[in-house]
């Protein structure tokens, strides 16, 4: 054996625990989703099952009103998404190419807010948007995900700008561009996927998020794929765990999918080549 | 096509002055070179006339017009980066025609300048491949050609050469100083090493600590260096420099330098006896002599180069270094004698460093 084999086999051995932790429940979920419901509770558990019943996905649709689900954590996710990167591009590249004033303590600031959890907050938040009126409304997550997400996208943001070369825009300048032409012409293509990353970040976090959607949102139509999906486990007489599991696996799957696809254009250094 | 002229630059940041006064004109064609160690302020300067710097104080004239509030985009500059800052995403085309389209020109006219100026930097086949995929050498061609299609007033270098291994910095340091030659462009070139600033400048611009120590041709520089900095700037191996005190015997002159040996110099009128002063002979400007027309040196090391041996010794007690073109066999230890011409010392006031 190479001594090249030897060493990926043992670094296999070792990560074996940690592949096992991280996949058990994905296939609980997969084969929980595709059980015919009378097989769901057979002793001793089997991973196996009579058939594969795909119908479970298409009455879980129907059933768990899914459908309103997906479309409200699509909403809450994008738009959560546009707006913390709307506010922190610009944000990003002032801490980036300007000196300004308190600039260290509002980097500091930006990163003392990530180490509070949003749910000590939940009642502030929660009675905040109440005399906002929008409680039980899908912007009110919108705002608040936009707002947690924004400290990270900053930092995040800001750390890749300040690897983009100054020069590239002052040669733009002499060039004859204007300060926002050279941003829109120069630097934004740059920062492509630096930007990329962080609205992956940012849409996954709000994709993912529970505590702050199950306190605002009261109808089950304004339900985010979550909350929904809990609905469907909490205070049910019985619990569809067939559909339960059928629901998250498309809650977490094509995003999965998406996002693995997506991360290939983050890996292209666009920079290089730029300077020396 | 424009004349440059700075009437007392200054430069700070926050209590640090960069830059203290400067005062140059540069003429309508000229090829100027700035030229100073590192942290002389030279590319600071630089920086102002292009307009990516503010102006402390003093004023900057391209042309008639002062400049001094006048943003980048609009002062008509040309400038090659040292680092080519050339934009990833775009292919070379566009990298070159990126000023012509943001000033609206027609197509055809663009696509005529940007070859034009292909075929002069033989970028020809280039055009669509990305800078990326480029060498050194041809990256900074197309800086340069980013800058050629412009028709700019002026050209602004900044160290554009210093990314580059030696051979490929002497080929390009004689394109661009051709290509000025062609186009007559006022071009500003920013450098560290003084023998591009030797071979390029029409004028060189010698400065340190934010100062400009002189201004001249380069053989003015390196004939009447007007100070002890600019005497060991200019010229490579540097200057020697023997420290000793100015006497005289009769119509003779000479310098006592350290362990007592005496070195004739012409008369100079401005030194008077006892000065403390410093001595300058430039290696090149060693002869092998004799016992009745030299000064006995000691040989420590030799380093033949093919054109020429550079000897390292000593003077006294004093470190030289002479460069023959003639082959003789030296070795490590012996003793020689060495003469030089009186009108090639140079005498400076060991207090101030200024030329005596």
């Amino acid at each position: 054996m190479t001594t090249k084999l030897k060493r990926s086999l043992i670094y296999w051995l070792i990560l074996a625990p940690l592949v096992v932790v991280i996949l058990f429940p994905f296939g609980v979920m997969f084969t929980t989703a595709l059980r015919p419901r009378d097989e769901l509770f057979v002793y001793p558990a089997t991973w196996l099952f009579s058939e594969i019943r795909w119908s479970n996905f298409s009455e879980m649709w129907v059933k768990t009103n899914f459908g309103r689900s997906l479309f409200n954590s699509l909403y809450v996710s994008i738009a959560a998404t546009a707006i913390a990167l709307l506010f922190s591009i610009p944000a990003a590249y002032a801490m980036s190419r300007y000196r300004f004033a308190a600039k260290g303590a509002y980097r500091n600031f930006l990163l003392m807010t990530q180490m509070m959890s949003p749910i000590v907050l939940v009642l502030g938040l929660f009675r905040l948007m109440m005399s906002l009126g929008l409680v039980n409304d899908l912007n009110s997550l919108v705002i608040i995900y936009a707002a947690f997400n924004i400290a990270f996208t900053i930092w995040m943001l800001q750390s890749y700008f300040n690897s983009i070369p100054r020069d590239l825009e002052e040669a733009a300048w002499m060039d004859g561009a204007s300060h926002l032409t050279s941003l829109v012409r120069i630097f934004l293509p740059l920062a492509v996927p630096a930007i990329v990353v962080t609205a992956i970040f940012t849409f996954i976090n709000s994709w993912n998020e529970f505590v702050l959607a199950l306190t605002m949102m009261r109808s089950s139509d304004d339900f985010t794929l979550p909350v929904q999906i809990y609905s469907q486990v909490a205070g049910r007489y019985q619990v569809e765990w067939h559909h339960v599991m059928a629901a998250t696996v498309l809650a977490t799957v094509p995003v999965a999918i998406i996002f693995s696809w997506l991360q290939r254009y983050l890996i292209r250094g666009m920079a290089l080549g730029a300077v020396k | 096509m424009s004349s440059v002229t700075i009437r007392g630059i200054k430069k700070k940041y926050g209590s640090t002055t960069v830059l203290h006064g400067i005062d140059l004109d540069i003429g309508d064609h000229e090829f100027v070179v700035l030229v100073g160690p590192s942290g002389c302020g030279k590319s600071t300067l630089l920086r102002m006339i292009a307009g990516l710097e503010n102006v402390t104080s003093g004023e900057i004239k391209i042309g008639d017009r002062v400049v001094n509030d006048v943003p980048a985009k609009s002062r008509d500059i040309a400038m090659v980066f040292q680092n080519y800052a050339l934009y990833p995403h775009m292919s070379v085309y566009d990298n070159m025609s990126f000023s012509l389209r943001l000033r609206r020109q027609a197509k055809e006219v663009i696509d005529k300048k940007v070859r034009d100026a292909a075929d002069i930097l033989n970028l020809g086949k280039f055009l669509d491949r990305s800078p990326r995929q480029l060498s050194g050498g041809q990256r900074q061609r197309v800086a340069m050609g980013r800058a050629l299609v412009r028709d700019a007033h002026v050209f602004l270098f900044d160290e554009p050469l210093s990314n580059l291994d030696a051979k490929l910095r002497v080929v390009m340091r004689t394109e661009i100083k051709a290509l000025h030659q062609r186009l007559q462009t006022t071009s500003i070139y920013v450098t560290h090493d003084q023998i591009e600033a030797m071979t390029m400048a029409d004028r060189i611009v010698v400065m340190n600590a934010g100062r400009i120590e002189q201004i001249g041709t380069p053989l003015e520089l390196y004939d009447t260096p007007a100070n002890l900095f600019v005497g060991g700037f200019i010229g490579s191996p540097s200057m020697n420099f023997l420290h000793g005190s100015y006497g005289t015997s009769g119509d003779r002159a000479f310098v006592e330098v350290a362990g007592g040996v005496q070195m004739h110099v012409p008369a100079n009128p401005n030194a008077t006896v006892g000065q403390d002063v410093v001595l300058g002979i430039r290696p090149e400007h060693f002869e092998l002599g004799t016992p009745e027309n030299g000064v006995e040196g000691r040989v420590k090391i030799v380093e033949p180069t093919g054109a020429n041996i550079q000897v390292y010794g000593q003077i006294g007690a004093t470190e030289i270094c002479a460069i023959f073109l003639e082959r003789h066999d030296f070795r490590p230890e012996q003793e020689f004698w060495l003469s030089y011409p009186g009108d090639k010392v140079h005498l400076f006031d060991a207090a101030s460093g200024a030329r005596l």
